[in-house]
């Protein structure tokens, strides 16, 4: 049963009076990975995670969990077990009796209690601070109990809100790691939102992008940043250009597309736009390149012209800014080299260029 | 059976509390009989209480009921002011709660013990006496339309402090900062600022005082003269007399008056605002 | 306190403002108390201090009488307005009509007494009178005198008049409870029931405990409604006013309004002073959570 299905979610809505929170999702989550709901904040990931922990009855669609229909369970039947944003641990308890409350709820013997909250305790690595109240932690650590307060049940997913939105963000990158080894290492099912990027990258097997209460797209960090299907998840991830245009022909794989003040041709990576539909060019700001006019590039390469704006230096990058004769402003981040070649006066005419072959066409 | 309990609470107050005074209107056109009512329908009961001294007596209660609430908001106001101002945030709920101390003795015996506080011999005439500021004992605080105002007052002034405390609420402690960095005067702050943000609390509280200043008949009945005279005191009366139907319209006018006067608060101020401290 | 700038004095009179209007709203409650030891009495010209009053109440069987009576109508309404409270304020949170809710249960605020109390009789007797007609047509007795006047009909006004205070001090404890504890517990396997009983009321039972004291406080002081809804049975302050009314209060009733007063003035205090080491303690933790002992 190693490729069993942890999470099986058909056409799953949630309607707050005429507010529709979530509209028919489709999704599946595979045993023992890391996925990461991904998304604007009031995109409707959160109100995700908690149809399949059960706070939240769903409108209409299933919920299934290991192949169980718990569409009408309440949490405490689900074999799932969360993590919340806020620090929500029971105040009047301290670290150790926070740990073994499940425990206790399941009526287990003391001595085996005690020898699981102990193990649980060095796993999240508070080992020494069993007597401590919640109000004696630090946010860090907070996170840490409640983590250890859902692991020491050995449900089979663990659902985790937001877990590191209120830490600060050096922490926050420990943590990220921390969590993901965490979960190799237990082995089970984690179903992790979040609206940053970088948390999601660093920690997800597979991740869904969720906005305006729908699926966007799924797929791995790397198919979603390098080769996203739609114009949304192009703009969300990464630091992208993105220009809007009209299909001027389609020949052999290749689409032209019309933007008014040139053309661009670009790989159809099997989509089959019809002429004359709106479509999407993106390209990452990272592999645009600044080059003074007249400089040769190569025939691979898609050139537009543009005038130079200014330079944003942001330490480890430098974003450049240039506008097209549309008005439209292109961003080329490169890593700051402290040239001096890097000047450029602003207002100067100067070529945009980039692979043709790594522009990606959006349909919608 | 869990869903059937949560709803106990609104079932109960929608037919000991909603219902009853919703069919007072019913029985306020029901026929007088000799000790009781019959159903029917006659607006005698209302033309009693238009036609008669009790409407004088009603809007004389009225304004004094209005005076009292003016006085009460110029005593009390201030205080609620200064507590969600200068006092630091943890201790506010307990100086408030110094106000709620009055309450824990009956009404009743507080109003009462106004007699001899208040009477040609009594407490404060003695002092002013003592002290020399008056020669004659003052006479008209007691048993005067002046007499129901005091006891008015003082039986209701906690409520502005706590109605006043609740809307402050509303008025975060940074614009008095801005305030301050603008150099705003006193008054501007007043009139501008915490006026405004703070109107649907003073006009709950404002509303809570002026409708049992025209419905605790203890008050005119204790501390009032011959002529004080207000709705809950009518409705008593009526009451003892055995006049159902007449007690049924003053409790109907009442509702009516407070019904009114929410309605014309809420088109006003909203006053579903006053609930965001509890949300 | 207040900021740096501001004068200390305009802070000390604003305070001594403040004390001086709770003292003059106590004053009449003073008044009672000085009374009550006086061995002459009320409107004695002489002044002689004593406790005899106090030992006398409880020779005066009236006054007994009644007492038990305020006590069952208490300990009752105890039982029944602070789990409806509870109820109350659970479903306010968790249904979207909350406009409606709210305006029902704080709407006896607004309404006075006595146009309370004459509306209730009025739809007791009409009940009863019901009653009896439908008994009459059905041949049977049982249930016709359910609404008489008495212990019943006092009740709904002592739960009508306290509930609206009992709701608000719950809700307002329960604001500073954070909901997600209760779906942290039910996500660790606790049922409803366990969540609210283990987490939860463990948090709330400071609000709980002053609704308790303000439902039996509110009841013994309250005479309006129970006055016209008791039927045939007296309360402490129905014999009072009944004495006020007629021949003047008895040494006795000043005794015992002190001591209700003394009484209600303890248990405050002790609230009080409870929410004080509370929010101290409450302070403490938010500054820790402010300023976590040490990283990661």
């Amino acid at each position: 049963m190693s490729q069993d299905i942890a999470v099986q979610v058909t056409d799953l809505s949630k309607n707050y009076g005429p507010v529709q929170a979530l509209r028919g999702v489709d999704l599946s989550i595979a045993a023992g990975e890391y996925f990461v709901l991904l998304g604007p904040s009031g995109g409707g990931k959160t109100t995700l995670l908690r149809l399949l922990g059960g706070f939240i009855r769903p409108s209409a669609g299933r919920i299934l969990l290991h192949g169980i229909d718990v569409s009408e369970q309440p949490p405490n039947h689900r074999p799932t077990s969360m993590v919340f944003q806020s620090f929500a641990l029971f105040p009047h308890m301290n670290v150790a009796q926070n740990i073994g409350y499940g425990l206790r709820l399941r009526k287990l013997p003391k001595v085996e209690i005690d020898e699981r909250v102990a193990a649980m305790l060095d796993l999240v690595g508070l080992g020494d601070l069993a007597d401590r109240m919640p109000h004696a932690l630090s946010g860090g650590q907070q996170q840490r109990v409640q983590l250890g307060r859902s692991l020491v049940l050995e449900t089979d997913i663990l659902l985790l809100d937001e877990p590191l939105a209120a830490l600060d963000a050096k922490l926050r990158k420990d943590m990220c790691l921390e969590l993901k080894h965490l979960q190799e290492q237990v082995g089970i099912t984690f179903v992790h939102v979040t609206h940053n990027q970088e948390e999601a990258m660093t920690v997800a097997d597979n991740m869904a992008i969720i906005a305006d209460g729908e699926l966007v797209e799924t797929g791995t960090a790397r198919d979603l940043y390098e080769n996203p299907r739609r114009r949304f998840t192009a703009d969300f991830i990464g630091e992208t250009n993105i220009f809007d245009g009209t299909v001027t022909g389609v020949n052999n794989g290749e689409v032209a597309v019309d933007l008014g003040f040139a053309a661009l041709t670009v790989d159809d990576n099997g989509q089959c736009p019809n002429v004359g539909t709106e479509v999407s060019v993106s390209i990452r700001s990272e592999l645009v390149q600044i080059l003074r006019s007249g400089i040769a590039v190569a025939a691979d390469q898609q050139t537009l012209t543009a005038n130079y704006g200014e330079a944003v230096y942001l330490g480890l990058a430098t974003s450049h800014v240039a506008a097209l004769p549309n008005g439209q402003a292109v961003v080329a981040r490169h890593v700051s080299t402290g040239l001096a070649l890097d000047v450029i006066a602003p207002g100067s005419s100067v070529e945009l260029a980039w692979p043709r072959s790594m522009m990606r066409l959006h349909l919608s | 059976m869990g869903k059937a309990l949560f709803l106990a609470p609104i079932v109960f107050m929608t037919l000991f509390f909603a219902l009853p005074l919703a069919l007072t209107v019913v029985w306020s056109v029901f026929e007088r009989t000799m000790f009781w009512m019959e159903p029917g329908f006659t607006l005698f009961a209302y033309e009693n209480f238009f036609f008669s001294a009790r409407l004088e007596n009603f809007l004389s209660s009225m304004w004094h009921s209005s005076i009292s609430v003016v006085v009460a908001f110029i005593f009390g106001f201030p205080v609620a002011v200064f507590v969600r101002r200068r006092i630091p945030q943890v201790a506010q709920h307990r100086v408030i709660l110094l106000f709620i101390l009055p309450f824990m003795v009956s009404e009743i015996i507080r109003i009462f013990a106004l007699r001899p506080v208040l009477q040609r011999t009594g407490l404060v005439n003695n002092v002013l006496l003592e002290l020399g500021v008056i020669t004659e004992p003052i006479t008209v605080i007691l048993y005067t339309p002046l007499g129901v105002i005091i006891g008015e007052v003082l039986s209701f002034l906690p409520f502005i402090v706590f109605a006043g405390f609740l809307a402050m609420e509303a008025v975060p402690k940074y614009i008095f900062e801005i305030c301050d960095d603008l150099g705003a005067p006193r008054h501007r702050v007043f009139i501008d600022v915490i006026l405004p943000l703070a109107a649907p609390g003073i006009f709950a509280g404002a509303v809570f005082i002026f409708v049992n200043g025209l419905g605790v008949a203890l008050l005119p009945n204790i501390l009032g003269g011959p002529g004080a005279v207000n709705a809950g005191l009518i409705a008593t009366q009526a009451i003892a007399a055995l006049d159902f139907p007449l007690a049924m319209a003053v409790s109907a006018i009442m509702m009516t008056t407070l019904l009114g006067l929410l309605y014309i608060g809420h088109r006003l101020f909203d006053l579903t605002r006053i609930l965001s401290p509890i949300n | 306190m207040g900021d740096d700038y501001s004068s200390v004095w305009s802070y000390r009179l604003k305070w001594l403002y403040t004390l001086l209007v709770v003292f003059t709203l106590m004053l009449p409650v003073f008044y009672v108390i000085y009374v009550s030891f006086n061995q002459n009495g009320f409107g004695a010209a002489e002044y002689v201090f004593t406790f005899e009053w106090y030992g006398e109440i409880f020779s005066d069987l009236l006054l007994l009488g009644a007492l038990g009576n305020t006590f069952i109508l208490a300990g009752i309404t105890l039982a029944v307005a602070v789990p409806m409270g509870l109820i109350a304020a659970k479903f306010y949170k968790a249904t979207e009509a909350k406009l409606l809710t709210v305006s029902l249960l704080l709407s006896p605020l607004f309404v006075p007494a006595d146009i309370l109390g004459s509306a209730l009789l009025v739809f007791f007797k009409n009940l009863n009178i019901a009653c009896a007609t439908i008994g009459e047509w059905l041949g049977v007795s049982w249930f016709d005198t359910w609404f008489e006047l008495g212990y019943f009909s006092a009740l709904v006004g002592l739960i009508i008049y306290t509930l609206p205070y009992i709701f608000v001090v719950i809700l307002i404890t329960m604001g500073r409870y954070n909901e997600q504890q209760t779906e942290a517990a039910r996500s660790c396997g606790a049922t409803a029931w366990q969540a609210f009983v283990q987490v939860e009321f463990p948090q709330i039972r400071a609000g709980v405990f002053s609704a308790c004291a303000f439902a039996v406080i509110l009841t013994f002081n309250e005479y309006t409604r129970t006055s016209l809804l008791k039927g045939g049975y007296d309360t402490i302050t129905s014999v009072l006013i009944s004495q006020m009314l007629n021949e003047g209060m008895s040494e006795q009733s000043y005794a015992m309004s002190s001591l209700i007063s003394f009484i209600a003035i303890a248990l405050i205090g002790s609230i009080i002073l409870y929410t004080l080491v509370q929010s101290e303690r409450l302070e403490r933790e938010a500054r820790a959570k402010a300023e976590p002992v040490m990283s990661g």
